[in-house]
């Protein structure tokens, strides 16, 4: 059995259920309106990092890149939807492969063109604010923006596979990004550096001072997200479907 | 053409046994009749023979391959497990595209099963819009799809209304009369009587029956005459002359057990008595396989077996 034609079905069942392009829409509608809105609010921060200022939509951005990756797996756990799937396509690793390229591809895609636009859009506030960040760095930031929502996304589809629950995927990984992140992610150590939102972050900023860097931090991403994919991977060869 | 061979076929939920070392085939030309109570292991067999589940011992091969290695399974297995797995915001037409892309078979091919299916006038609309019987219809398009020598149907008469029930009929027919091997599991029994050539019985996970339909109701059933008369007393005073023992119905129709139509014609012929019906009572496959479920049943209560 060839790869092409299961790709081709797994993207016609993203396409044709239409939260699944109604997240990604959102990725964008968020992304740009939160970078917009932050460029026009005050840049008095003593912190104030003018690339990660405009790229902060990320933030917001990557519920919907999680939301449509958990959504795009749940879909097969009602109803045993996955069992129709695996009839027509029992290479459980092929499939999977599949799936999860029918994901990453388009969350890519919508990444790389919301990221330019929103730092377009929040320069437009920033005005002079902004006028230090050399052409490297925004096409670093734009690039890493695009990386990291695609393989927040992916994390999220390797999750939902061992969860095999939408919902359950959400609920830990929103509470995670919103609390962990933000409130105990200020006052702890290194360690929360090494947590995947906030080691992918680090490219979305202009200085960084930490063990990562953008690239390293972002392969920190990539380790998780190959961590959660390998995991639902296996569950998917070893369990009764 | 492909048989489905199920070989000592074990399979254990944690304590529970599903399926219970299950040995039999299933052969292509005629519709084969899954019978047995909810929870006798019919779906879990499918599941197994489907690889979707994995067997705790034993084998369940299509034409000699397990599922799982088939290239294309869809053009050579068709199955309907639940028909609730077509995703409620797809349109009935998406959800087949969806499969059919999986094999490259052509959108043309979608429409056929449709039409075929009667779904033709809601193929657009949304899944979640469908009744029952409209789901089930889908799931038998989706199993049709790809023109399988085997077609597997769990339930497949679940929800369907009247008009529903006659074109299924038809086409299990139509399928096994064009040499395809089909499988159609039910809990049923008059309707299984209605289109069955052979029954493969499940009882707790063991297999209690293979045999061809007409042999496996005219074991466990014995035969019966069933006469109506103008003169009761004559009608009596006759049979038991001749060792007969007939019970009379509340409305008014007799049953001689373990009797031949010829002979009771014959003998109320020459003694005279009217006879305003008389007719064999053939048994039915329900009261065969009650018959059937009350000797396992007495048969399992029995210690020998810890």
């Amino acid at each position: 059995m060839q790869f092409a034609p299961v790709l081709h079905s797994e993207w016609l069942k993203i396409r044709t259920v239409r939260a699944l392009p109604g997240a990604l829409l959102a990725l964008f509608a968020a992304t740009t309106a939160f970078s917009a809105i932050a460029g026009i609010s005050g840049t008095s921060d003593p912190e104030f990092d003018p690339l990660f200022t405009a790229l902060s939509g990320a933030a917001p951005g990557q519920i919907a890149a999680i939301s449509f990756g958990a959504m795009a797996v749940s879909a097969e756990y009602h109803n045993g939807a996955v069992r129709l799937s695996l009839a027509a396509v029992p290479r459980r690793g092929r499939w999977f492969a599949a799936k999860a390229t029918a994901i990453a591809v388009p969350t890519l895609a919508v990444s790389l063109l919301t990221a330019p636009v929103a730092l377009l859009g929040a320069r437009a506030g920033l005005g002079p604010a902004a006028s230090g960040l050399s052409p490297a760095e925004q096409v670093r930031g734009v690039m890493g923006c695009g990386l990291y929502l695609t393989l927040m996304a992916l994390f999220a589809a390797g999750l939902a596979t061992v969860l095999r629950s939408g919902v359950a995927t959400l609920s830990v990984l929103i509470p995670f990004i919103l609390v962990v992140s933000f409130v105990i992610g200020d006052a702890a150590g290194p360690v929360v550096d090494f947590l995947p939102d906030r080691a992918g972050q680090i490219v979305l900023h202009e200085t960084y001072d930490g063990t990562l860097g953008p690239w390293s931090g972002l392969a920190v991403t990539a380790l998780w997200t190959a961590a959660a994919l390998l995991a639902g991977a296996w569950s998917l060869r070893r369990r009764d479907a | 053409m492909t048989s489905i061979d199920v070989q000592e076929l074990t399979k254990e939920y944690g304590t529970r046994r599903a399926v219970d070392h299950l040995t039999f085939r299933v052969l292509p030309g005629r519709v084969t009749g899954f019978l047995g109570p909810n929870g006798a292991g019919k779906s879990t067999t499918m599941r197994l023979v489907l690889g979707l589940d994995h067997p705790t011992s034993g084998t369940a091969t299509l034409g000699g391959s397990a599922y799982a290695t088939l290239t294309e399974p869809l053009r050579r297995v068709g199955a309907l497990l639940d028909a609730h797995a077509a995703h409620g915001s797809r349109s009935g037409r998406d959800h087949l595209r969806v499969l059919a892309a999986s094999h490259r078979i052509a959108d043309s091919r979608v429409d056929a099963v449709l039409e075929e299916t009667g779904l033709g006038p809601v193929a657009r609309h949304r899944v979640r819009t469908y009744s029952l019987g409209m789901r089930q219809r889908l799931g038998i398009a989706a199993a049709l799809l790809g023109d399988p020598e085997v077609i597997m149907l769990d339930e497949p008469s679940n929800g369907l209304d009247p008009e529903g029930i006659v074109w299924i009929r038809t086409l299990l027919r139509r399928l096994a009369d064009e040499g395809r091997t089909v499988l159609v599991s039910s809990h049923l029994m008059n309707e299984t009587a209605s289109f069955a050539d052979h029954l493969v019985v499940l009882g707790r996970g063991r297999l209690l029956a293979d045999t061809p339909m007409r042999e496996f109701i005219d074991a466990r059933v014995r035969p019966a005459v069933r006469v109506r008369t103008s003169d009761p007393a004559a009608l009596r005073r006759v049979l038991s002359d001749h060792g007969h023992e007939a019970a009379q119905h509340p409305d008014g129709h007799w049953t001689v057990p373990d009797a031949r139509v010829d002979d009771i014609g014959r003998l109320a012929s020459a003694a005279g008595v009217p006879i305003l019906e008389l007719a064999a009572d053939e048994g039915t496959l329900e009261q065969a396989y009650l018959n059937l479920t009350a000797a396992e049943t007495e048969f399992a209560a029995q210690p020998q077996e810890a």
